[in-house]
């Protein structure tokens, strides 16, 4: 009622004036940025919403489709089709969702770090503030290095072109430049040291940053860069404080019912943001290959490619547990009249967790990993009895009973042999197609797809310096601004 | 009343005749009209006396004349008959309709008025004729081709589906492109017709021009259609008006070439896939015996449709009214689609005893059910019931589902038709709506020059969606988590809007001198509208007490799990305009005409620096059959116009139908959101950049137009050339994704429609009694041009929505794989799918578009048909793309065409070879022309004379049968040519219809 006499009164008063109760409407329910951040309780808001930003399950599927991990499975209605024939463009959705993640998130933690420049903490918060920021810079970190890892042709050269480094949010229309990978690791590294300065030294819980974290994520980097020295010095203290998981333990750490040799990763629970939406490559990581579970009736829409499967021994505690044991394994397939329908390899890597099929915490460091950095480091210094042992360390934990001690003729068949490891232990983790990118050359091997497999999209590889181990900066990056520049190639 | 009625008048001619008895011969006789019906109300007169009559409620009149006198017989929208008096007492005859003076009244901005020689502007009518026999559901789909320049395209089956209307082309890219609907002077949601009866109309129309839409400037951009409704006569006997239309609807033919259950799992075979994968002869012969089943016949149905309304007007001296009853029901060619609806309308009009106040109310209570599958046009082939009639493979039988055991069918693609059977059994959507449209007006002559009026309207609707899917059905079980023994899910969704209208004016109007005539007035209109929105959905039933729509079965919350927590959801919008303005228009005797308009309009959804735009318009007309050089010329009317003028748009996002004075709300504000984030703690994100310089969108419109009637009006048409730009377009800006968000709102870039638009009317036979033959034609031409979009992949002055692809050029003879034409014109089976991209000119509206059909009527035997064709269309045949894909061997029907698939033997085809290696890269190879010749309505009927009537005390009586979209002419090979979807498949294409009607009036 109270409406209407408004409206008469607007009537009589409307021949002259405005009705400003038609135009000045205020919605309901909306929380305007100047009012996000007031405390510090705020920013600890803000940064959850940040962790938010954060997944990895584009970096799973891209280096799983682009390289040798997955096929197109048993009920494929043409999911990832394009990019299993390995075509990447600047228009590639690929590219774009990667970039633009990360520079979301970006925005989203500079945001709250200008925020929280404004708040004076009470001293009983000043913990939690310095905790929150560290966390935050830490992410800075990581969403710098994960846009390098994709977008900069050479992790070695510090003088070629990284991406933007950015310690604040630029305007709409305001045009920024790429920087040197020289420029944007130092400007990591200058983050993290922050970062350690503020974090505190609780490091019990994986699924938040903590200073291991912190040294992780330096040890992949030094990797990467091939400051070998340092990353096998980073990667040794936390290989001492996350020994491997065993054989009974490893299937464990994929269902989540184990933090086993676990550094971080990021969690997922039901009613998260990502845990409603499933199907086909959204949100989770199990949906990645199938729409329902991760067995032969959850309807696999990816398969893992069968060569991948044959480099694994039956015995192997990795293949039981990447593998559903649903799947249908045709051991004459390669003479099989109907291999898709007789041949089907069920991905169970992310089964999911807490009663949600396909729902799993994406682990981003595991202690294996950098025992395969320590193991690098040693081939690249010619150590290749160094690297056997750490492989044998690594393949026993696999294994109920002990691996015989590899030999290697020489620092290719090392790499090569790292490699081919890091395929089987971290597959569908989202290295496959970095670790090609890196160490392809040196261990003179690229993609290795069972030609049945490719035979469907009559792409089946690629030479390992392709320029499509680099993404292409996204197109419509690219149209809005004129100081970006493309990657070769492209 | 009769009763009464009649002995007033009585009284009233007894008086006229008795002063005149003594000295005159006495006529009488009686009036009919065109339909032989007794026509009351005419205006008897002898010639150069004050002796006049009017005839009564039979027809009947008596008058007295002395012999040789001219008695003239006038009537409004008849025309004048003079009879000399001679020996005989008796003079009747039918009245013959004036064509030209019943169109001439011409319905324009805010209820005013205007005839066709005085109007400056481009504007075309519709009239109830031509709405009444077609049975639509919707009103939009029958006013396709009525009006050139209007583009109609309905995308779906679905009955009273939502059309896409655009007039004189797309004038925006991501804000509302329609047109701005008013009905009885409501502003109402242009997407939802389905719960009107297209019955109670009177008239539609169509403003075009910006001397016709300024006026309307906030919500004018797109053009105006006015709707009015019908409404009783003063001083008319009661009447009841009854019309029944049957109508049964069928799917239209598709040319794919689809194959039969041998044919399908033969190919299996050569391929080696499927289920014919290494099958012999007599095994595929026994499965072809055991089933064949064409699934387009399971899916589609044929359906019924039933139509009935009912009308009763009235009117008095003081006071009209029109009721109007409807009863529709539709049943939708696909499974599981259907209308049922339920009409009343009560308009009633008064006035006082000295006229000087005025009223009028229009209210319309509908209500309507509506079953809408959703998912259609998708790829799920577990809710698409159009994927599954298209594309099932023939050689599964519908037997195969067992009712109640969805949950145990494997998911495989092959199995796509059990699954929707399953979805068919256990799956219900329904919508129950009530719309409710209402207004009042008053007006009130201060003095003879001006008047105040005052106008109320409200459109509320109510919506109630209710979504289940059952418990035991595949989509439940198979997306249940682990543990969860009792899925399924129930969704309850209400929506509430209500739009409220207040338009206060003060009109002038006056003469002067015979020949000045001035009408001018000032306004101020008031828009809010609310949305109120709640709803659930309840996670777990079990099925012992689960009834869709009950609770009875929800499943509670437990300790160990959360599958069954329920959601619960809210939303409230507020929208608001307000706007006042003036117009003027001066006519000099009728030979030159002038009009203006300016308009200060203020939305809620700009920030308050760029609240208020200002938008005008000037026209002016000149009727060159009224000089003096013209008076022996053939011309009846022959009138150069032109208007120029500014309309502002500011619904920037398009939101649709209901919701569309609330979208895009906060656009200007930069906010964040609360809600559940990592690890399911409560969080706080960036949910949106503001843009703060968000502004009108800017329509000016430049318009020359001729209309012209000639050879006793037998031929008349309209030609109009207009230039409409859009300025400050509402663009989608991408912006580097670093600052936040990967694009916004912003106000960029220009647009601009430009086009010819032709109507044409010949009266090819005229007789009395005989032939009369009448042939028409509505044209349309548009072009496009967009300008700064900033966006490499849109060419700069291209046509708006173009495609850019690779450019496909066949099958390579040498390899069976795909050729393109690169970027530098060179044939490649690898092109670079990014930079060898072209702009094609290309894109899915027409370029011309319009109809043309001929009306004959003999002996009241009567034949309409309307034509329509669509040129420059084209648009991505995916369902032929599915068709012969070598990836769906083994899971989905194909066409024949496949088998013409290269081989090293069969060199020189348009099939690529199953084996090539690029069958990703499509580019524009699957584009097809969309252009179409339809007969979209014939009908064909005959009216009963009143002679034939007589017996049966029945005014009148016609029957008819009539056909929509009885034969379509076109290159596309799908089961609808017409579709507003550029890049889909798999969609509800909309029926071919034939349909018996009765009209009966009392």
């Amino acid at each position: 009622m109270k409406n209407i006499k408004k409206l008469f009164v607007c009537i009589l008063v409307s021949v002259t004036f405005s009705c400003n109760d038609a135009i000045d409407i205020d919605q309901p329910g909306l929380l305007l940025s100047e009012n996000a951040f007031g405390s510090v309780s705020d920013l600890n808001d803000g940064l959850i919403g940040v962790y938010g930003g954060f997944d990895n399950t584009q970096e799973i599927l891209l280096n799983a489709i682009f390289t040798d991990e997955i096929t197109l499975g048993l009920v494929n209605g043409g999911q990832n089709r394009n990019s299993y024939g390995l075509i990447l463009t600047s228009a590639s959705p690929t590219p774009f969702t990667m970039w633009t993640k990360y520079y979301i998130a970006l925005a989203n933690i500079n945001r709250l770090i200008k925020g929280a420049s404004f708040l004076t903490p009470e001293s009983t918060e000043v913990d939690q503030y310095n905790s929150i920021l560290g966390q935050a810079y830490a992410l800075r970190a990581y969403a710098h290095f994960q846009l390098q890892t994709y977008f900069s042709t050479d992790y070695t050269d510090d003088s070629t072109t990284g991406v933007i480094a950015l310690n604040f949010v630029p305007e709409i229309g305001q045009e920024v430049a790429r920087n040197t990978n020289g420029e944007v690791f130092d400007f990591i590294n200058s983050d993290l040291v922050l970062a350690n300065s503020l974090l505190s030294d609780d490091t019990s819980d994986p699924t938040f940053i903590n200073k291991d974290f912190v040294t992780a994520l330096r040890a992949r980097m030094a990797l990467y860069r091939e400051d070998y020295t340092l990353a096998s010095t980073l990667a040794s203290s936390l290989l001492t404080n996350y020994p491997l998981a065993n054989s009974s333990v490893f299937p464990n750490i994929w269902t989540d019912d184990s933090n086993g040799e676990i550094i971080f990763k990021l969690e997922r629970v039901e009613n998260d943001p990502y845990s409603g939406q499933g199907l086909a490559g959204g949100g989770t990581a199990g949906s990645l290959f199938a729409f329902g579970n991760s067995t032969l009736s959850g309807s696999p829409f990816m398969e893992m490619d069968r060569n991948l499967y044959n480099s694994f021994d039956p015995a192997d505690v990795r293949l039981s547990t990447y593998i559903d044991p649903s799947s249908l394994i045709d051991t004459d397939y390669q003479n099989s009249i109907d291999y898709k329908n007789t041949d089907v390899l069920v991905i169970r890597k992310y089964p999911g967790s807490g009663g949600i099929n396909l729902l799993n915490d994406l682990k981003i460091f595991r202690s294996s990993e950098m025992l395969f950095i320590m193991a690098e480091a040693e081939a690249a210094n010619n150590q290749l009895g160094n690297v056997a042992t750490l492989i044998k360390q690594l393949r026993d934990s696999r294994f109920t009973t002990p691996q015989p001690l590899p030999t290697y003729a020489d620092q290719t068949a090392a790499f090569a042999d790292i490699l081919d490891e890091r395929r089987k232990e971290l597959a569908l983790e989202g290295h496959r197609w970095v670790d090609i990118k890196r160490i392809g050359s040196k261990a003179g091997k690229t993609l290795e797809r069972e030609p049945l497999d490719c035979a469907e999209v009559g792409v089946c590889t690629m030479s390992n310096t392709d320029k499509r181990f680099t993404m292409p900066i996204p197109l419509a990056e690219l149209d809005v601004n004129s100081l970006l520049t493309q990657n070769p190639g492209y | 009343m009769k009763t009464k009625f009649s002995g007033i008048l009585t009284l009233f001619l007894a008086f006229v005749v008795q002063i005149s008895f003594a000295q005159q011969k006495t006529i009488a006789g009686t009036i009919a009209d065109e339909n032989n019906l007794p026509l009351p109300g005419v205006n008897v007169v002898v010639s150069g006396t004050n002796a006049g009559a009017q005839t009564d409620f039979d027809g009947n009149y008596s008058i007295g004349a002395p012999i040789g006198s001219t008695i003239t017989y006038s009537f409004v929208g008849y025309k004048t008959i003079e009879k000399t008096v001679g020996g005989a007492n008796n003079i009747s005859f039918a009245m013959e309709v004036d064509v030209a003076a019943i169109e001439e009244v011409v319905i324009v901005a805010y209820g005013a008025t205007s005839t066709k020689p005085t109007s400056n502007v481009a504007v075309q009518s519709v009239s109830s004729q031509t709405i009444e026999t077609r049975p639509n559901a919707s009103l939009i789909q029958t006013l396709q081709g009525q009006a050139s320049g209007l583009n109609i395209t309905t995308g779906s089956g679905q009955p009273g589906a939502n059309s896409e209307i655009n007039l004189r082309g797309v004038g925006s890219i991501n804000g509302n492109t329609e047109p701005l609907f008013i009905m009885d002077g409501i502003p109402i949601d242009q997407d939802n017709f389905r719960s009107l009866n297209p019955s109670e109309i009177s008239s539609v129309s169509i403003l075009k021009d910006a001397g016709a839409t300024a006026i309307y400037g906030n919500r004018g951009a797109n053009g105006v259609v006015i709707i009015t409704t019908k409404r009783g006569k003063y001083n008319s006997e009661f009447k009841v008006n009854y019309t029944s239309i049957t109508s049964i609807s069928n799917l239209q033919a598709n040319d794919y070439n689809l194959m039969n259950s041998t044919e399908q799992l033969q190919l299996e075979r050569t391929d080696g896939t499927g289920r014919g994968a290494g099958l012999g002869d007599a095994e595929i012969a026994a499965i072809a015996r055991y089933a064949n089943t064409d699934w387009v016949n399971v899916f589609f149905r044929q359906s019924l449709t039933q139509n009935h309304t009912l009308n009763f007007s009235n009117g008095g001296k003081n006071v009209n009214t029109f009721t109007s009853l409807g009863y529709f029901e539709q049943k939708g060619i696909l499974v599981q689609s259907g209308l049922q609806r339920f009409n009343f309308r009560s308009n009633v009009s008064g006035k006082s005893k000295d006229e000087r106040f005025n009223y009028g109310t229009s209210l319309s209570l509908n209500f309507s059910k509506n079953n809408e599958p959703n998912a259609i046009g998708g790829g799920a082939v577990n809710r698409n019931f159009v994927l599954g009639a298209y594309q099932s493979l023939p050689y599964i039988a519908p037997e195969e589902y067992v009712p109640g055991e969805g949950g145990s069918i494997p998911p495989q693609f092959s199995l796509t038709p059990l699954l929707l059977l399953d979805r068919l059994a256990t799956y219900e959507r329904t919508e129950n709506e009530i719309k409710m449209l209402a207004n009042i007006n008053f007006s009130y002559k201060l003095s003879d020059y001006v008047t105040a009026n005052t106008s109320l309207g409200a459109d509320f609707t109510e919506e109630q969606r209710l979504r289940t899917e059952g418990p035991d059905s595949f989509n439940s079980v198979f997306f249940a988590g682990v543990g969860e023994d009792l899925p399924g899910t129930q969704d309850q969704q209400m929506t509430r809007t209500i739009g409220l209208n207040v338009v206060n004016s003060l009109i002038y109007a006056n003469t002067f001198n015979d020949l000045h005539t001035l009408d001018a007035g000032i306004y101020t209109e008031y828009f809010k509208a609310h949305l109120r929105t709640f709803g659930f959905r309840a996670q777990g039933l079990d099925p012992r007490t689960f009834f869709p729509g009950d609770g009875g079965g929800f499943v509670d919350d437990n300790g160990d799990n959360d599958f069954y927590i329920d959601l619960a959801n809210a939303n409230i919008n507020n929208a608001g305009l307000f706007s006042y303005f003036a117009n003027a228009n001066y006519d000099y005797d009728k030979k030159y005409g002038f009009g203006a308009t300016i308009r200060r309009d203020a939305s809620y959804r700009f920030s308050s620096t760029n609240r208020w735009g200002t938008f005008y318009s000037v026209s002016g007309r000149w009727n060159i059959d009224k000089e003096s050089f013209m008076a022996t010329s053939p011309f009846s009317l022959l009138k150069l116009r032109a208007s120029y003028g500014t309309t502002g748009n500011q619904d920037i996002v398009g939101s649709t139908g209901q919701f569309a004075p609330f979208g895009g709300a906060n656009l200007t504000l930069d906010t964040f959101i609360t809600g559940s984030g990592y690890g399911n703690q409560n969080s706080i994100v960036t949910s949106q950049i503001g843009n703060s310089n968000l502004k009108w969108e800017t329509i000016t419109q430049g318009n020359i137009g001729l209309d012209w009637e000639v050879f006793n009006s037998r031929f008349s048409g309209s030609l109009d050339f207009y230039n409409k730009e859009t300025s400050d377009v509402f663009q989608f800006q991408p912006t580097a994704a670093y600052t936040g968000t990967t694009g916004l709102f912003v106000n960029s870039g220009e647009l601009i429609n430009k086009g010819v638009d032709l109507t044409l009317r010949y009266d090819v036979l005229k007789s009395d009694k005989g032939l009369n033959l009448k042939v028409n034609f509505v044209g349309n031409y548009n072009k496009s041009e967009r300008f700064g979009a900033n966006d490499s992949t849109i060419e700069e002055g291209g046509k708006l929505f173009q495609y850019y692809s690779l450019d496909y050029a066949g099958v390579n003879p040498a390899t069976g794989n795909i050729l393109f034409v690169d970027i530098n014109g060179n044939l490649t089976e690898n092109p670079d799918p990014d930079t060898d991209r072209k702009f094609t000119d290309k894109n899915r509206f027409p370029d011309y578009q319009g109809s043309f059909g001929f009306d004959v009527d003999y002996k009241g035997f009567f034949v309409t048909t309307q034509f329509n064709y669509i040129i420059g269309v084209d648009r991505f045949d995916n369902d032929y793309a599915g068709f012969i894909d070598p990836d769906n061997i083994g899971n989905f029907r194909h066409s024949r065409d496949i088998l013409r698939a290269w081989t090293p033997d069969n060199r020189v085809t348009d099939i690529p070879s199953l084996d090539a290696t690029n069958l990703d890269l499509a580019g524009t190879r699957f584009l097809q022309s969309a252009d179409y010749l339809r007969l979209r309505f014939v009908n064909f009927g005959y009216s009963f004379s009143r002679e034939q009537l007589d017996a049966f005390k029945l005014n009148s009586v016609k029957i008819f049968v009539n056909a929509e979209n009885l034969v379509t002419l076109s290159g596309w090979r799908g089961y609808d040519a017409e579709s507003t979807i550029a890049n889909g498949s798999r969609n509800y294409p909309t029926p071919r219809s034939v349909s018996f009607g009765l009209e009966i009036g009392l």
